[in-house]
């Protein structure tokens, strides 16, 4: 029984690995297929849909994409700075309230935020902060809570005496701010930020409501596509961004080291 | 200490009261929730309330909805769907949340990885995966077409298979990670004294694990509901005009329809059925902590 047991234990094991890895490897096959049908063969292999992509209905579409998550992920960190250092670092009366306030936006489903900014923008006459403005509105809201909450974990753990330290010895608040409590709490506003960018780059549900034609961001360009044909080249698009997200998390990190809190368990 | 409090007592301006400048820096962050978030949600909440062309406040919309039989219907299938979401995302995350809260295989780095970066490639990538396997024309229906074992297409995209299949492979790794932390809190040793005694492998499961994850099962459950029935981008693409659920007829209502109310009505009704999951939720998962650690 118990033999049976383990052997369905890990043939399960193996079936739900392969369901996860299924499409992802289908997407890599597609995207170095010569036609439309898939072929696993290397032989066969072609890179012609990666050179389509430099083509400006997929360049531009990236370029927004980039530029929006940049300034997302800028204004986001700075925000939740500020945030953070009067909620977790000086601990202001009222401080779990105010960090309850300001990660409310996660409580409300993407998709109802994204109808909340858009019938806003229309019905107050805001018609031409649709597009990009509005994006980036929308996009601050669904990372700020992250940021805020990653930050504030940092701070929480920050050791007063040091700033005490710093103060006897004569520090001015600003040395005190930019020598002791910025680098200590890095890592945090980095984790922070690569989240609040990997969010940006890849959003659909409140983006699909504020884009408009021209300005258009790389996931709702694929989708839009998608809805009429399975292009091959959509495929490359896919793996082109894959590729590009990594790149950025491995720049962020080589920016905040963060992996070692992240592996070490921050407490 | 009392010397840094006299000094830090020197250094404060005196024109200000102090306990109001210590809050200014949030001025920035709650400038751009209250426009960009409570605003607009007010606004929302208030047009759900109004009528769409005389403006007079009014309770119609609601009424609508609830005897719209369409809407009912989207109603319907976005529970549906969800249910059958986190009932295969917590069947399916178990054994790996088990797996890799016991095993000590070098495997289990890898397995780790395969569970959790997935998600890391965004939904688009993901359905346009599942896309291509499951279409009239895909591979599924090719493989099985050409084999002879079928002659019309089995119908799997633009259906609640579709739906059900891509949103399992999207809210996966959560369902994994909340199933994890519950049962890397089960005290191994249970385990290892069942065994001396000599329990058998599935009397250990019935009457260790399962109960001792019931937090974590719930947990999975609920994250899983909710992902689920608030998912845009994988509803509209596997599932399309052939599988419409609140989500995607909310998109419709405010680019297509353009009645503004009654998006705002289904956005509301969406945000208070999410808002319902997870305070019962809450409450059950107390509850369960409460029975197991007391």
């Amino acid at each position: 029984m118990d033999r049976f047991l383990s052997i369905f234990f890990q043939l399960s094991l193996i079936l739900i690995l392969a369901f996860i890895a299924l499409p992802i490897l289908v997407v890599f096959a597609a995207s170095v297929s010569p036609t439309a049908t898939i072929t696993f063969d290397p032989s066969q292999w072609t890179l012609r849909w990666f050179a389509a992509l430099t083509a400006s209905r997929w360049l531009d579409p990236f370029l927004l994409s980039l530029k929006l998550a940049a300034v997302v992920t800028v204004l986001s960190g700075l925000l939740g700075l500020l945030a953070a250092y009067v909620v977790a670092y000086r601990k202001c009366p009222g401080h779990e309230a105010i960090m309850a306030l300001l990660v409310s936006p996660l409580a409300v489903p993407q998709i109802v935020k994204g109808v909340a900014i858009v019938l806003f923008l229309s019905s107050a006459g805001f018609y031409a902060l649709l597009g990009t403005p509005g994006l980036i509105m929308a996009h601050i809201v669904l990372t700020l809570p992250f940021v805020v909450r990653m930050i504030a974990g940092a701070m929480y753990n920050f050791d007063k005496r040091l700033d005490q330290a710093a103060r006897i010895l004569g520090a001015t608040s600003f040395q005190r701010i930019r020598f002791i409590l910025l680098p200590i709490i890095k890592p945090g506003l980095f984790s922070g930020m690569t989240f609040a960018f990997i969010l940006s780059f890849n959003n659909i549900p409140l983006s699909v409501f504020l884009v408009r034609p021209g300005e258009t961001t790389l996931p709702i360009t694929v989708i839009n596509h998608m809805e009429y044909s399975l292009d091959p080249v959509l495929a490359a698009v896919n793996v082109a961004s894959l590729a590009f997200i990594l790149a950025a998390i491995l720049l962020f990190e080589r920016i905040g080291g963060f992996s070692a809190q992240i592996h070490g368990g921050s407490k | 200490m009392s010397s840094i409090e006299t000094l830090s007592a020197l250094r404060q301006p005196t024109h200000l009261p102090v306990r109001l400048s210590r809050y200014f820096p949030l001025a920035p962050p709650l400038i751009v929730l209250m426009i960009a978030f409570a605003i607009p949600m007010g606004m929302m909440i208030g047009l759900s309330f109004h009528d769409a062309d005389t403006g007079i406040l009014t309770l119609d919309n609601y009424v609508r909805f609830f005897g719209d039989d369409l809407m009912l219907a989207g109603l319907w299938r976005t529970a549906l769907m969800s249910g059958l979401v986190a009932l295969c995302v917590t069947v399916m995350a178990y054994p790996v949340a088990y797996y890799l809260a016991r095993s000590t295989s070098r495997w289990r780095v890898v397995v780790f990885a395969l569970a959790i970066t997935p998600e890391l490639a965004g939904v688009v990538l993901r359905t346009y995966g599942w896309l291509v396997i499951l279409e009239d024309h895909g591979a599924i229906n090719n493989l099985l077409t050409w084999s002879g074992l079928i002659s019309e297409p089995l119908p799997l995209s633009k259906n609640l298979i579709g739906v059900v299949i891509g949103l399992t492979h999207v809210v996966l790794p959560f369902g994994i990670l909340s199933l994890l932390t519950s049962i890397q809190g089960i005290d191994p040793n249970l385990e290892r004294a069942a065994q001396i005694l000599g329990s058998s492998r599935v009397s250990i499961i019935r009457h260790i694990i399962l109960p001792l994850s019931v937090p974590g099962i719930v947990s999975s459950l609920l994250i899983a509901f909710t992902m689920a029935a608030s998912a845009y981008a994988t509803p509209a693409l596997l599932g399309g005009a052939g599988f419409k659920v609140i989500a995607t007829m909310v998109y419709e209502q405010v680019l297509f329809y353009i009645d503004w109310p009654f998006a705002a009505v289904m956005a509301v009704i969406l945000l208070v059925m999410m808002l319902t999951i997870a305070f019962i939720g809450a409450r059950v998962e107390a509850r369960l902590h409460r029975k197991l650690h007391i």
